[in-house]
Formats: structure tokens, C-alpha cells, sequence
């Protein structure tokens, strides 16, 4: 996987949203369910720790990783998600709550400055209007 | 006269910083009813290194570096947020430790009373440092506290330590109850 942010995304689509226990049947093939289950429970809950302590420069990173991986129109991405923010539902149910507010807050953060940095680049692509030419 | 009339200004400074941190916790609990996720003590990060990062004056600087008056507001906005937050759970739990610890010490025939004045003094001491903390944090934003707030997140963790000496009870079992 293409960055920390996708094996979070990852690990959190192994939960059941209606029961909030993880599943994965290879692994359950091999290592029984509970083994399984707390194992993804684990990794899940590390890896969101690691994310909350990033700096915001690096979780800006993580992100912007995270979107070019996607092969979307970054623009579009970046909309979707300010709009609907999908990235809630990859909270572990057991974290802190002040790491919990932390992560969206940042998440909400990095979504902005991504999308400002969006809007320069664009700005700056943009053909300059046509100069009036003068003595007419 | 003018020290008998800074330890007053002291003591209604106080009690006005214990108030509004009451406050908050009433509403941070009303609040967090629906959102307080049950913890296992291994969820707990290192609560020191959570702090810094909330108040973190790096995150400040990468901000101001990008040159949005927007974004900067934005951020403010948000990390005042959160730092609120962190001082209400911060109260609330040891609130509860407390009304935890006097159930218990009820039922106790052998309460040391120099513990007991200890955990009190501690108790009020981070209820008033909360206070101030809640107060500053709405009128300067988090980032000039983060000593504070870490001396803040310290006090916590030394009451907790010294916690199952007077009775069984910590922040981290609270927290998984």
C-alpha cells in the first residue's frame, strides 16, 4: 500500500459498521476468528495512534500519497471529501476521544490546505487574460 | 494590606477558574455521552505526547508558513477546538476519579490522612490549572500554553500514580469501566 493513510483506510474497511468487529477470511482461514479479529483490532488502533502524532505537514503528505493513489481528479477528491467525509468511519471504536477530535481536526485541516494549494496551482495554469494593446 | 488583598484576588480567581471548568464539564458530558468510546488502557497514548501535539508550535509555524489568512483561521479555530476538548475529558475524568475514590474511601478503616489532604490538594490543583487552561486557551488560542498544558497533563499523571496507594482506582481502569 501507498502510504500509512491507506492501511488505515484499509483496516478500518475490515470492520462490520453494524457490529464494529473486523473480519478477514484469509486470515481467519489460517489463524482462527479471534485471532484475527484482535489482531486487526490492534494494527488498527496503532496505526491511527501514529497518525494522530504526525505533524500536520507530514499527515498533509500522508493525504496528498493517499489522493494520487486514489487516480482521481484530485479537485474531485478533495470536494467529496470535505462534502461527505468518509475519513470518520476510520476512527477505531476504541480510541480517546481528544485523539479522535484531533484526527478529524487535522483531517478537516489537511483537506483545506490541500485544496488551497489545488486552487494556486490552478490559478497559476491559467493563460493570462490578453494584454489591451496599446495607442488603439 | 496589599498581600491580603492579592491571596483574596487569588482565592476569587480561583474559585471563578473552578466554576468555569464545572461548567465545561457539564457540558462535555452531555456532549460526550454519545461520542466517549470505552478505552482499554493500551489506547491510552502517551497523554504527554498527545498535548504537544495539540498545543504544538510546529504545526503553527507550518501554518503561518503557508501564507492563508484563511487557513490560519481555520486553524486556530480548530486546535482551539480540540484543546478545549482535551481540558474537559482532562476535568471530567478527574472528577470522576475523585467521586470514585471518596465511594471507596467510605467503606475504607484505614484512610491515611496525609494521602487523603495529598490527593485533595493534587485534585484542586488540576482543576484549577484546567480552569486557567480553559480560560487562556479561549483568549490567547493553545499555542502560548503549551507548557501548561503539558505541566497540566504531568499533574494528571502523577495523581494517577499515586492514586492506587489511597485506593484501586486510576486513570486508566476508569477508563475502561
Amino acid at each position: 500500500m501507498p502510504c500509512n493513510f491507506a492501511r488505515l483506510v484499509y483496516l478500518a474497511s475490515t470492520r462490520d459498521y453494524n457490529t464494529g468487529t473486523y473480519h478477514h477470511e484469509g486470515l481467519t482461514a489460517r489463524y482462527g476468528m479471534e485471532q484475527t479479529r484482535q489482531a486487526l483490532q490492534a494494527a488498527h488502533c496503532d496505526l491511527f495512534r501514529e497518525l494522530v502524532s504526525l505533524p500536520l505537514k507530514e499527515l498533509v503528505r500522508e493525504l496528498e500519497g493517499y489522493i494520487s493513489s486514489a487516480h482521481e481528479a484530485p479537485g474531485d477528491f478533495i470536494h467529496a471529501w470535505q462534502e461527505l467525509e468518509p475519513y470518520r468511519v476510520a476512527v477505531p471504536m476504541e480510541a480517546d476521544s481528544t485523539m479522535v477530535q484531533l484526527f478529524l481536526s487535522n483531517i478537516k485541516l489537511a483537506l483545506e490546505i490541500l485544496r488551497f494549494h489545488q486552487e494556486q496551482i490552478q490559478a497559476n495554469q491559467r493563460p493570462s487574460s490578453p494584454q489591451p494593446l496599446l495607442g488603439r | 494590606m496589599i498581600p491580603s488583598l492579592a491571596l483574596t484576588a487569588v482565592a476569587v480567581l480561583a474559585i471563578i477558574l473552578l466554576l468555569l471548568s464545572g461548567r465545561d464539564d457539564e457540558c462535555e458530558e452531555r456532549a460526550a455521552k454519545g461520542q466517549v468510546r470505552q478505552q482499554t488502557p493500551q489506547d491510552n497514548v502517551q497523554p504527554a505526547g498527545l498535548v504537544r501535539r495539540i498545543f504544538s508550535l510546529e504545526d503553527r509555524d507550518f501554518i503561518r508558513g503557508i501564507q492563508s489568512r484563511e487557513l490560519q483561521g481555520l486553524f486556530l479555530d480548530e486546535r482551539r477546538k480540540v484543546a478545549l476538548h482535551w481540558v474537559r475529558q482532562t476535568t471530567g475524568e478527574v472528577r470522576e476519579i475523585m467521586k470514585r475514590h471518596r465511594l471507596i474511601s467510605r467503606q475504607s478503616a484505614n484512610l491515611d490522612a496525609g494521602a487523603e489532604v495529598k490527593l485533595f490538594f493534587r485534585y484542586a490543583e488540576i482543576r484549577f490549572l484546567c480552569g486557567t487552561l480553559a480560560l487562556l486557551v479561549r483568549v490567547f488560542g493553545p499555542h502560548v500554553l503549551v507548557n501548561l498544558a503539558a505541566h497540566t497533563s504531568e499533574v494528571y499523571q502523577r495523581m494517577g500514580r499515586s492514586l492506587p496507594k489511597v485506593a484501586s482506582v486510576s486513570p486508566g481502569n476508569l477508563a475502561a469501566s
